[in-house]
């Protein structure tokens, strides 16, 4: 650089009438300041080059599909993940990332992953599957296979102020044909020149005379790389002059390869939104949905098409102007000899391939939280910035299959009801016995404007509470799923001197019927007296044992259900109901590993017993009555009669409130419906909310509802009448499990 | 100044030279664009990345969701050496403030002798084999991690529940395991054998935390079924 300016300088001094003196005397100035200035230049590409690179937004993974024996998948479930991850179809598996139909179902070649628990690597498993039901996981050699795990889909990352975003890659990871093609377009002399390249300046000169246009930059990589990753995107005076001398210094410094390396993750290939995708692996990824390492020739040309204008050639948007970059790139590549002719058609003639899968950030509700929770653990610049991979219990599935049930069955209400414009939806699902968060949606659209409708608002929850009531009423010893309640009219004295008399929804009484009867006709008469014999205090204290959290004061009105709760915090106290009483926390951030793997946190599964097994027994068979006889019978609507479920509705005040919670062998729901400003509805618990989870449940893959019974407790065939168990031959009994230690009076006769 | 001077007389190159020098030296106003985030590990608190330190690194955070207010303490970070290893250079280390519990020392659980039927889902049992293997090579939290995967796997599998429940109590978190053995007899009310077992394993947990009635309730609880 030395050399350069003086060579310059002596062009000055020919024009110039400044005495030879003088100009030594400059000439000295300037050497010491220009040998201050490379000393400078070259502090800084020390520093940045090997110091902290990137600020890596933190990645944060779905579940992974895992396949064995005996699974059952939903419809379409195995099609839908496979493309979200960016599966290829084939006439003959060869590669990781490829699938092939089978006779027997098929034949999937992995692709390799570091989970929080080790390395997965990367296997071809030949997969039976009949009416959706895994029968087989075999190797080639006909070795059977245990399971299955799949890479994990990246459905969004934690991004930084400046909205960067980049998936480190290095030089292995590129398929053959890329470095090829990268220094036929960019940079020929890459392996070269010096960093700089007269003869790449001379070449692109000429060109560019000859075209009578700029058609050709002079720019080696080594310069292109100074350019972005040390001199800011403004043309200034000052970064034409030092990013030569940068380039030189850089490739004094360090191999080519490892220029090359920071190149390829730096350069700038899209923008999705706020978001800046730098970097190959990246945009392998956003364009593709596939590793860089799987891409193809043409896919490969149209990457590297794309670092000379990635908003003009954008792909997506413009996919002609992007197809004829692609062809010029594959015919750069014909020109030079790398491929034939022929090749060159028949890679021309493909199309773009790009991705079809839906891109990432469709699940704000979830990664709201996911956020939320982090930010307890970790400072937010270690979330933006260090390349943390979060594994979340996310399920790509369920919460797609949530989000069309929102959005389809909102809209079908809009359509059949007046006044329902600003009718609003929550969801939440949970694995029934791990207590993981598998889906969330937060808002009606599945979107996300600003409220979190499933987390940020509490609202009074109906008759969604009575299963507490009578949970406490078992939990009492005094009373069994037959004994008598009165549901006749009943006033509770309050403690401000007035007088409550709760109303039944059909504002009739049904005289003394059997306490199971109450919760499946959902009598609010008959839980009222029920909830004030056992006691409202006890009510409350079972039902913040169960997770409800905040301070519930213990006032009668609790026993209907006026207690404000968000749609996640009564799905957590179903989630206890249905864990067979033992709550563990909804969670949804399994672990966190650094970027190179290393596990930094992991969240274990703990349970804390919230009430007694036989008592939540009971309750469920009450439940699972309430959903086959009660008010939530509506769910067969959608379900096949043997699928068994327990559930509620609930349904609040002149219908400002639609709720619907429930579980299945494997999942919890809980659906909210109402109104932005919680001015009444047409809708009850039975006629919106239990639509949205009819609907999801439907689409959810089908296991069996596992009931264990315990020893403590009987089946009887009871007269409802008289409670008495009478022989099986007589009519109008109902099966129902009581306590041995309350056993009821045996009967031979029929009637009594 | 006596550059300056001389520059005004000079025409064009030297006079980028002096912006070049003068823009050089301003300091702050120009340098990387990416900010720096890390800070030099002291010696003492760099973990290492492999071996029984994993289990050090992990920490012990409650997971309860709908609680916002902070639960664990915040973490450090702090850099690697430098390099140039492209995945190297942007590891972090997280550095726990609290470490976790060490290990107690729990005398062999009187219960492992117990021999527990095989699942009759292979993958249960292929990942119970992967636990007890990680577990062997010291890395206990691993070993968790495969547990919890065979439990999402089989929700209701008794003997996940068995292995959750032993190896927390041989954690010392004897709490922990005296729920999961609670939870883990709810799924088995005909079974002998895992009765048995859970109830030995209440048992062990109670006299852990010191519950001595709790604990005899479990040892005759535990005699009903041997």
């Amino acid at each position: 650089m030395t050399r350069k300016r003086a060579v310059s300088g002596r062009k000055t001094i020919t024009k110039s009438w400044i005495s030879w003196p003088w100009l030594l005397k400059l000439a000295t100035v300037l050497l010491v300041l220009g040998a201050v200035a490379m000393v400078y230049l070259d502090a800084q590409i020390r520093h940045r080059f090997e110091g902290h690179r990137w600020s890596l937004p933190a990645k944060v993974y779905a579940r992974p599909l895992e396949l064995f024996t005996g699974q059952q998948l939903a419809h379409g479930q195995l099609n839908y993940e496979l493309k979200q991850l960016g599966y290829r179809w084939v006439n003959q598996v060869k590669a990781p990332g490829q699938v092939q139909k089978t006779a027997a179902g098929i034949a999937i070649y992995s692709r390799g992953f570091r989970f929080a628990d080790g390395d997965q690597s990367s296997r071809l498993a030949q997969v039976n599957i009949i009416n959706g039901k895994v029968q087989a996981l075999r190797q080639l050699n006909d070795q059977p296979i245990a399971v299955l795990r799949l890479e994990p889909q990246l459905v969004g990352g934690i991004y930084p102020a400046h909205n960067e975003d980049r998936e480190l890659i290095q030089l292995d990871d590129l398929p053959n044909g890329f470095i090829e093609t990268l220094l036929a377009v960019e940079d020929r002399q890459y392996y070269q020149h010096y960093g700089v390249s007269p003869w790449g300046i001379a070449r692109a000169m000429w060109a560019n005379l000859q075209a009578g246009a700029i058609v050709q930059g002079g720019s080696t990589l080594t310069q292109q790389l100074v350019k972005n990753f040390y001199l800011t995107d403004r043309q200034s005076l000052w970064r034409k002059l030092v990013e030569a001398p940068m380039a030189l210094l850089l490739n004094l410094h360090y191999s080519k390869d490892e220029v090359l390396e920071v190149y390829l993750n730096e350069v700038f290939v899209g923008q999705a939104g706020k978001r800046a995708i730098h970097g190959f692996g990246l945009a392998s990824r956003f364009y593709f949905g596939q590793p860089v390492s799987e891409l193809r020739l043409h896919q490969v040309a149209l990457l590297v098409g794309l670092v000379k204008g990635a908003s003009y050639y954008n792909p997506q948007r413009h996919p002609k102007r992007a197809k004829l970059r692609r062809n010029l790139v594959l015919s750069i590549l014909a020109q030079q000899g790398f491929i034939s002719e022929s090749q060159k058609q028949q890679y021309q003639a493909l199309p773009l391939d790009l991705s079809t899968a839906q891109q990432v950030s469709r699940y704000p509700a979830y990664l709201d939280v996911v956020r939320q929770q982090l930010q307890q653990h970790y400072p937010a610049s270690a979330l933006s910035s260090h390349g943390l991979r979060i594994f979340t219990s996310l399920d790509p599935w369920i919460q797609q299959q949530s989000d069309l049930a929102m959005r389809g069955q909102v809209k079908q209400l809009q359509q059949q009801h007046e006044g329902l414009e600003s009718l609003q939806g929550a969801l939440v699902v949970s694995q029934r016995d791990s207590g993981e968060l598998l889906a969330l949606v937060g808002d009606k659209d599945g979107g996300y404007a600003g409220h979190n409708w499933a987390l940020d608002k509490t609202r009074q929850v109906g008759s969604l509470v009575k299963p507490v009531v009578h949970l406490s009423a078992l939990e009492s010893g005094r009373y069994h799923l037959m004994s008598a309640v009165d549901d006749g009219p009943i006033a509770v004295p309050q403690a401000d001197g007035s007088v409550w008399k709760p109303q039944n929804y059909d504002l009739t009484s049904h005289g003394v019927v059997p306490m199971y009867q109450a919760l499946v006709k959902s009598y609010n008469q008959a839980n009222v007296r029920l909830g004030i014999d056992v006691g409202v205090k006890r009510v409350v204290a079972q039902l913040q044992r169960l997770g409800a959290e905040g301070n519930i004061p213990a006032y009668p009105s609790v026993l209907l259900g006026a207690v404000e709760m968000s749609p996640l915090n009564v799905n957590q106290v179903y989630q206890t109901i249905a864990g067979n009483g033992f709550y563990s926390p909804l969670t949804l951030v399994r672990q966190v590993t650094e970027a190179n793997g290393v596990l930094l946190s992991h969240f274990p599964y703990a349970v804390r017993q919230a009430a007694s097994n036989e008592s939540v027994y009971l309750l469920q068979q009450e439940m699972r009555k309430v959903a086959t006889a009660g008010t939530a019978r509506g769910v067969y609507r959608y379900l096949p009669k043997q699928q068994q479920v327990a559930a509620k509705t609930g349904t609040t005040n002149d219908q400002r409130d639609s709720w619907f919670s429930g579980f299945s062998g494997q999942y919890v729901a809980t659906t909210w419906l109402g109104r932005e400003d919680a001015k009444p509805t047409p809708l009850t618990g039975a006629s919106g909310a239990l639509k949205v989870w009819g609907e999801l449940m439907k689409n959810l893959a089908y296991t069996p509802y596992q009931d264990i019974k315990p020893q403590s407790v009987d089946y009887y065939y009871l007269n409802p009448k008289t409670g008495k168990a009478m022989p099986s031959r007589c009519a109008d009994g109902v099966w129902l499990p009581i306590q041995k230690q309350l056993a009821p009076v045996t009967t031979k006769q029929c009637g009594y | 100044m006596n550059v300056s001077n001389e520059l005004a007389a000079v025409p064009r190159l030297p006079m980028l030279a002096v912006v070049m020098l003068i823009s050089a030296c301003a300091g702050p106003g120009y340098g990387p664009i990416v900010q720096d985030l890390s800070v030099t590990a002291r010696a003492s608190e760099r973990l290492s990345p492999s071996g029984q330190a994993s289990t050090a690194v992990v920490q012990p955070a409650s997971a309860a969701l709908p609680k916002l207010q902070p639960q664990a303490p915040a973490v450090t970070i702090t850099a690697q050496p430098q390099t140039s290893q492209i995945e190297a250079a942007n590891v972090v280390k997280v550095q726990p403030v609290q470490q976790i519990k060490p290990v107690a020392t729990i005398s062999p659980s009187p219960v492992t002798a117990v021999v527990l039927p095989a699942s009759d889902q292979r993958v249960v049992e292929q990942l119970l084999a992967e636990a007890d293997q990680l577990k062997a090579q010291g890395k206990v939290t691993q070993s968790v991690i495969q547990l919890q995967r065979a439990q999402r796997i089989a929700p209701r599998e008794p003997k996940v529940y068995a292995r959750l429940a032993a190896l927390q109590l041989s954690l010392g978190e004897a709490s922990r395991a005296e729920q999961l053995a609670l939870k883990g007899l709810t799924l088995v009310p005909q079974q002998n054998n895992y009765q048995y077992y859970f109830w030995k394993l209440i048992a062990a947990s109670r006299s852990h935390l010191g519950d001595v009635s709790g604990e005899s309730a479990a040892i005759s609880e535990a005699a009903k079924y041997k």
